[in-house]
């Protein structure tokens, strides 16, 4: 049973998120360890590990970029491994570049604003990339598959640089 | 002859018969037992009509006093008695003394199990707890006529493991049966969720004596889902109190170290200016110094307020950020629940106002709300609500992870991550021929293994030498219900498995915690073996209801061969704990539990297919 059909719902890029949650939510009301509180042991350790089973599936539904991998991964699209090198120097490029903006937040005159700015370009350029990827997944064929496998990828780098912001966002105003 | 049918007390002989079941909120500060009698939840008062127990532990010569009796002994015998356990519980000595330097106590043991010295000899924090846990368990014996079956405790959402851990060996000591730990914030949005029935975004903002939480959960048809949490395991009102007398020693002009009995003194002026300035604008103090002199000064609430304005500052931080987890905008949130004593601060309550641009909550009583929801979860747990709609999914307070190479930390379970989880991530050797692989287990937000909380080291060992980076090694996490954590490890192609129930580094090994169970017992030796006894029989009646149930219910799961054997096994355990051998008893549930793995895993499957199959015919 794959995570679509395990919450009963169409296997598509485009999850109705209401009725996954929703899904989610009869299924935890069945299985969760606190409705076999008083039940043996046996029962509750059963309970515990379809709970947390159904928790995971929950969780890479729900996380677009988890969703993407994981229908990419059931059809069989081998995801190369981190440290597999980009052939995009563009790409690279602009990852130093953005990089670079964020290294500079700090010495800005207006820390707030520089800090503003960066959280504008980063989700703006995710959620093209995002699109596109989108775009790829449901046309569903052999190359489009691997471009959508590439630009998820990407979407990877983005996210990273998006801990990092938090990151930075926490020392600058942690005092 | 007439037969009688003897019910052990908190052993049910009828299915759906009424368990005692209640819920303690064990405070830094102050701790209560609430129970649901006749549908309604409330606190139970202790024989002159006081709900709240001080968590106050005084070990005297011939007896161990606890509550208000200990309470008044804290000044005169401020070495003995021991205030704010909470604080102390699961953390290392050096933690200790750096968090909170002028403690009046000698402390003994060792750095990661600090124990403090009394005239009964050193006492762990954990059997402090334990003390303040017996009492409310006999209260609330007294109060319901009969002994508990299970209890749910709250703990602050932001404790950590070995917090966790500990809070679970205390009830463990005073023998009392943990139904679940609950995060505090959770259980005060049951309290206030199932009056109003509200559907939405809430925010439960608790201040307690020493700890803050801020949990962001959202409401939706009896499911509570926290959806982040985060605050300060040491961060509360007590911090208030610091700040004051820091200020009344740097007045009145004293030089640290004070006595244990002046610390203790001002502690409590400070407290009680504290708690003056809610409704007053100005209060005096007086401090009879260590000569037998006074001295007096008098605070106003404006002065407090820039006392404590850093601290109140720093909670509404974390609410910023706990928001941003969840990944919720301030007006996305409803409704803003206050609670925890030092909720009443007034400049708490208007800066949350401010913060949150609503009226917070208070209409439960701040202090008593957390039992109160407590014992909520308890009447449901125990099975005394098998219609209950209401479900509690929480989450991870912090990320758990392991230590790579150069220090650094991998995160494999990032914090607010619903529980339970299991998690797994894949290592590999790194030199040609390595056999064993050290396993660090560490808790906490920062990238470098040193700035965060060690909860645990194991080895594999007897991994077969291969070259560098053959060998695939799995490490999984798993995090239950309570938010306990245990890990291991496996080589994928030996199978070769080590694994580790996490609590070494601070908590208390099983040996220490049976001899504690031990010395807690006044004929230690039968005492024990009666109640291991009581425990195996508990389980097996329990056991042996639950297997009836499920054959009733779906033995057309089950072949008729399959059902003979289960059906043979609950004989022999029905027969074997008549008797005395609780060896024997272990062994006849271990083959029930045998005969009857495949069956309770095909009955889950089973019910989860058949879930959302009603909910399909539900859409059409």
């Amino acid at each position: 049973m794959n995570y679509f059909q395990l919450f009963n719902i169409e296997a598509s890029f485009d999850v109705d998120i209401q009725e996954l949650s929703s899904s989610y939510q009869t299924l935890q009301k069945t299985v969760h360890p606190d409705k076999f509180a008083h039940s043996s042991e046996q029962e509750q350790r059963i309970a515990v590990q379809k709970s947390a089973q159904i928790n995971d599936a929950y969780q890479t539904l729900k996380n677009p970029l988890q969703r993407a991998e994981y229908i990419l991964v059931q059809r069989g699209v081998e995801m190369p491994n981190e440290q597999h090198s980009f052939q995009d120097t563009g790409f690279l490029m602009r990852q130093m570049e953005l990089r670079e903006m964020l290294e500079d937040v700090k010495f800005s005159s207006n820390v707030d604003a520089a800090l503003a700015d960066v959280q504008n370009v980063l989700s703006s350029e995710f959620s093209q990339l995002s699109q596109v990827m989108r775009t790829q997944i449901s046309e569903n064929n052999a190359a489009s598959n691997l471009a959508a496998c590439d630009n998820l990828r990407k979407l990877k780098f983005y996210q990273k640089l998006n801990v990092e912001v938090d990151r930075l966002e926490d020392s600058l105003f942690d005092d | 002859m007439a037969l009688l049918q003897i019910a052990e007390p908190g052993q049910s002989t009828v299915p759906h018969e009424h368990r005692l079941a209640a819920g303690i909120d064990l405070g830094t500060t102050n701790s209560l037992i609430a129970s649901v009698q006749s549908g309604n939840a409330s606190t139970l008062s202790d024989d002159q009509g006081r709900d709240i127990l001080p968590s106050i532990v005084s070990y005297q010569a011939d007896n161990i006093l606890v509550g208000q009796t200990a309470q008044a002994l804290s000044i005169e015998d401020a070495q003995n008695t021991i205030t704010s356990a909470k604080r102390l519980i699961g953390r290392s000595l050096q933690d200790i003394q750096s968090k909170y330097p002028s403690l009046p106590y000698d402390f003994c043991g060792d750095e990661n199990h600090p124990e403090i010295m009394t005239r009964q000899g050193a006492v762990n924090p954990v059997q402090v707890s334990a003390e303040i846990l017996k009492s409310l368990n006999l209260r609330a014996q007294a109060a319901l006529g009969g002994e508990l079956t299970g209890v749910v405790i709250t703990v602050p959402a932001h404790f950590d493991d070995a917090q966790r851990q500990s809070t679970k060996d205390a009830a463990k000591i005073a023998g009392i049966s943990v139904l679940r730990l609950l995060n505090e914030p959770t259980a005060a949005a049951v309290a206030y969720g199932l009056d109003s029935g509200q559907e939405g975004v809430i925010a439960v903002y608790d201040l307690g004596g020493g700890t803050f939480d801020i949990s962001i959960l959202r409401l939706n048809k009896g499911v509570f889902e926290v959806l982040a949490t985060g605050g300060d395991s040491a961060l509360g009102g007590d911090d208030f109190d610091v700040a004051l007398v820091d200020y009344f020693v740097e007045q009145a002009g004293l030089v640290r170290p004070l006595s244990p009995s002046l610390e203790r003194q001002l502690m409590q002026q400070a407290c009680f200016a504290k708690e003056q300035l809610t409704a007053k604008e100005q209060v005096d103090i007086t401090i009879s110094l260590d000569d037998n002199s006074d001295w007096q000064t008098s605070l106003t609430k404006a002065q407090l307020n820039e006392l404590i304005g850093s601290l109140v500052n720093k909670t509404l931080r974390a609410c910023r950020r706990t928001l941003k987890d969840a990944d919720i905008t301030i007006d996305e949130v409803i409704e803003v629940v206050m609670v925890g004593g030092s909720t009443r601060v007034p400049l708490v309550r208007s800066e949350v106002e401010k913060h949150f641009n609503k009226k917070p909550l208070t209409s439960i009583d701040p202090d008593k709300v957390v039992a109160i929801g407590a014992a909520i979860q308890a009447d449901v747990l125990v099975g005394n609500k098998p219609d209950s709609d209401m479900l509690l999914l929480d989450v991870t307070p912090l990320s758990l992870g392991l230590e790579t190479m150069g220090g650094l930390v991998e995160k494999v379970i990032p914090r607010n991550t619903t529980i339970p989880v299991a998690k797994a991530q894949e290592f590999t050797t790194f030199k040609d021929g390595q056999t064993a692989m050290a396993v660090h287990v560490l808790q906490g937000e920062r990238e470098l293994v040193d700035d965060c909380r060690s909860l645990a080291r194991f080895e594999l060992r007897g991994i077969p030498a291969m070259t560098a980076g053959a060998a695939h090694i799995r490490v999984t996490f798993k995090v239950d219900a309570d938010g306990l954590l245990s890990v291991s490890a496996m080589e994928k192609s030996s199978g070769v498995e080590s694994s580790i129930e996490v609590k070494p580094s601070f908590g208390l090994d099983d040996n220490k915690i049976s001899q504690m169970i031990k010395d807690s017992m006044s004929n230690a030796a039968d005492d024990m073996q009666a109640r291991m006894l009581k425990e195996q029989q508990v389980e097996a009646s329990r056991v042996i209801e639950s297997v009836q149930a499920a054959l009733l219910a779906d033995s057309k799961l089950l072949t008729t061969d399959e059902v003979t054997i289960i059906e043979s096994a609950i004989k022999s355990l029905a027969q074997v704990s008549q008797g005395q051998e609780v060896k024997a008893i272990e062994n006849a549930l271990d083959r029930l539990n045998d005969s009857t793995a495949v069956f309770a895993e095909r009955r889950m499957d089973s019910s989860i297919s058949q879930a959302l199959a009603g909910q399909a015919v539900d859409k059409m």
